[in-house]
């Protein structure tokens, strides 16, 4: 009953096409979640930390500084700008080439290559509601139960 | 004013090269990492080393896409390396190279010059980019008129070329590959084919540098890794650590079902090879961009011409992805195939490819001019930051 049940949902999903933005929405995210530091929540999140900075042995065996050392929270404070905000900045205050925006390469000329997207393989086949790449009718069936549309983009 | 020996901090997004250049560097990890084993405390650069599991490690990290951003995190991790516990050092006596990023902004330049000078107290700084000092290095070395410096690292790949010894702008080029698209890969694609290492950047990051290499001929290596029988030279399982009997995981070849020795391991197949392979073609994961030797040749053709054939036979690589196996021939085969026949092409790995550009300092401090390149405290009190700004070529 159950694999009739589920055969029925497939059918309704095959019915559902991606549009292109969805499709671009997609890939724009997988793109993003490449640059990610952490796919996790901070293990101590729910400690309650001392705010204070660990501190370490001076380096001098004397006491040489004049001046108390300012905390690591002065520092977030005072140079405090996002990197958007900074490639902003940037724009204005070095608008013409050669800046950080300028050096991106540009697309490269060879064709783009297609790769399954279960096994990884060379691919030659698209799926049709969502335009991932699949090798095989085995990963094409993989990718059905899934991936395909039961991501959100 | 000479000092006997210098200070050298080249501050990568991923790793911290420092010590003195009278010594060997440390390799210190820029960050702050937190553990799920270790709940009661942080772990700053390479106290790392004292954490038992390093399963789910949580990372804060100073740098955000290649840029200084995160200040109190570079601040603790800083006070960590100037300490006892790691790198011990007093600016007023020692003077300081320390390593921005290229095209660097105006604001973080600023923030450098002021924290160094004010809350550390340096009596002479040198700011100045990696790919200066991995030139300085490769220069001194083979005495020759033009470089082209190659940094594969955390957050980008640059391609710096270099006239007589100065960056020629116009011509850098940046690929917006390095070693955490390679691991983020990597773990989305073993999550979804074989077990979920998403909170595992730390454990796949070692498995990306234990197990991967740069192919020599990409498609046929796919039909290698293809084949079920021993014929598939390629395909092996990485021993994941479980911090009991393993502190750190390894490649070893396949055994039989029969012969399970029980341990938990990744299957290494077309995974070996195709993830180092995004440095070549970024297009292959939707990156439009070129990959390195194509974009070599972008670089070499917006430069004179009359310093092309000296750039050709000058393409220097370092940072950690070009100790992929394989690296070098596959860069080289492929400028070789792009340039003119008539130009001579020679491509070579810095001898230690994560410390190149801090030998590059340590030269550097050598040289008859170092003190012309660095900005002293008077002139800072005197002058401000703009001087600073002027001096340095970020
Ligand atoms: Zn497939
Ligand atoms: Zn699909």
């Amino acid at each position: 009953m159950a694999s009739r049940e589920s055969g029925r949902v497939k059918d309704a999903e095959k019915r559902r096409v991606l549009d292109d933005a969805a499709r671009k929405r997609r890939a724009r995210k997988a793109i993003e979640a490449l640059e990610l530091d952490n796919f996790h929540e901070d293990p101590h999140a729910d400690l309650v930390m001392s705010k204070k900075v660990p501190k370490f042995a001076d380096s001098n065996e004397k006491p040489t500084r004049k001046k108390k050392a300012k905390s690591a929270e002065y520092y977030k404070m005072r140079f405090r700008k996002t990197f958007a905000q900074l490639v902003e900045e940037d724009a204005s205050f070095r608008p013409e080439p050669p800046n950080y925006l300028s050096a991106q390469v540009p697309p490269s000329k060879f064709p783009d290559r297609h790769f399954c997207a279960v096994c990884g393989f060379p691919s030659n086949y698209t799926c049709i509601p969502c335009g991932a790449r699949y090798c095989c009718v085995r990963c094409l069936g993989t990718h059905l139960d899934t991936r395909c549309l039961k991501w959100t983009a | 004013m000479s000092e006997t020996s210098c200070y050298i901090l080249d501050n990568g997004a991923y790793t911290a090269k420092v010590g003195f250049s009278t010594s060997e560097p440390k390799v210190v990890p820029n960050c702050i990492m937190k553990a799920k084993s270790e709940r009661r405390r942080p772990f700053i650069g390479s106290q790392i080393e004292e954490c038992r599991d390093a399963s789910g490690l949580f990372y804060i990290l100073p740098f955000q896409k290649g840029f200084l951003i995160n200040w109190d995190t570079q601040k603790t991790v800083w006070d960590f390396i100037f300490s006892k516990e790691c790198c011990p050092v007093n600016f007023s006596e020692t003077p300081l190279i320390i390593t921005e990023p290229l095209f660097n902004f105006s604001s973080i330049q600023e923030a450098m010059t002021e924290i160094f000078f004010e809350e550390y107290e340096c009596q002479s700084l040198l700011r100045i980019n990696a790919t200066d000092l991995a030139e300085y290095n490769y220069r001194k070395t083979n005495n020759n008129e033009c470089t082209v410096v190659v940094d594969s690292g955390y957050s980008y790949t640059y391609i710096v070329p270099y006239v007589k010894g100065k960056k020629y702008k116009d011509g850098i080029r940046r690929i917006d590959v390095g070693g955490k698209v390679l691991t983020n890969h990597l773990k989305e694609i073993i999550s979804y084919r074989q077990l979920n290492v998403m909170e595992e950047s730390y454990v796949i990051n070692q498995v990306k540098e234990d197990s991967c290499f740069v192919s020599q001929d990409f498609m046929k290596d796919m039909e290698i890794a293809r084949k079920k029988d021993s014929s598939n030279t390629i395909v092996k399982d990485y021993v994941l650590p479980d911090y009991t009997t393993i502190r750190r995981g390894y490649l070893r070849d396949v055994v039989r079902p029969d012969e399970d020795l029980e341990q938990q391991t990744l299957r290494m197949n077309n995974e070996r090879f195709s993830i180092p392979e995004l440095l070549f073609r970024p297009s292959d994961v939707g990156i439009p961009q070129m990959g390195i030797p194509e974009a070599i040749m972008h670089s070499i053709n917006s430069c004179p011409e009359e310093n092309r054939e000296s750039l050709l036979e000058n393409i220097v690589l370092y940072g950690g992805n070009t100790m992929f196996p394989g690296f070098r021939d596959r860069v080289y085969m492929e400028v070789r195939a792009l340039a003119l026949d008539h130009y001579d092409v020679n491509v070579s790995r810095g001898d230690n490819p994560v410390t190149y550009a801090w030998e590059g300092g340590k030269m550097m401090f050598r040289d008859p001019d170092f003190y012309s390149f660095c900005v002293t405290r008077e002139e800072y009190e005197e002058e401000g930051k703009a001087l600073a700004y002027e001096r340095f070529d970020i």
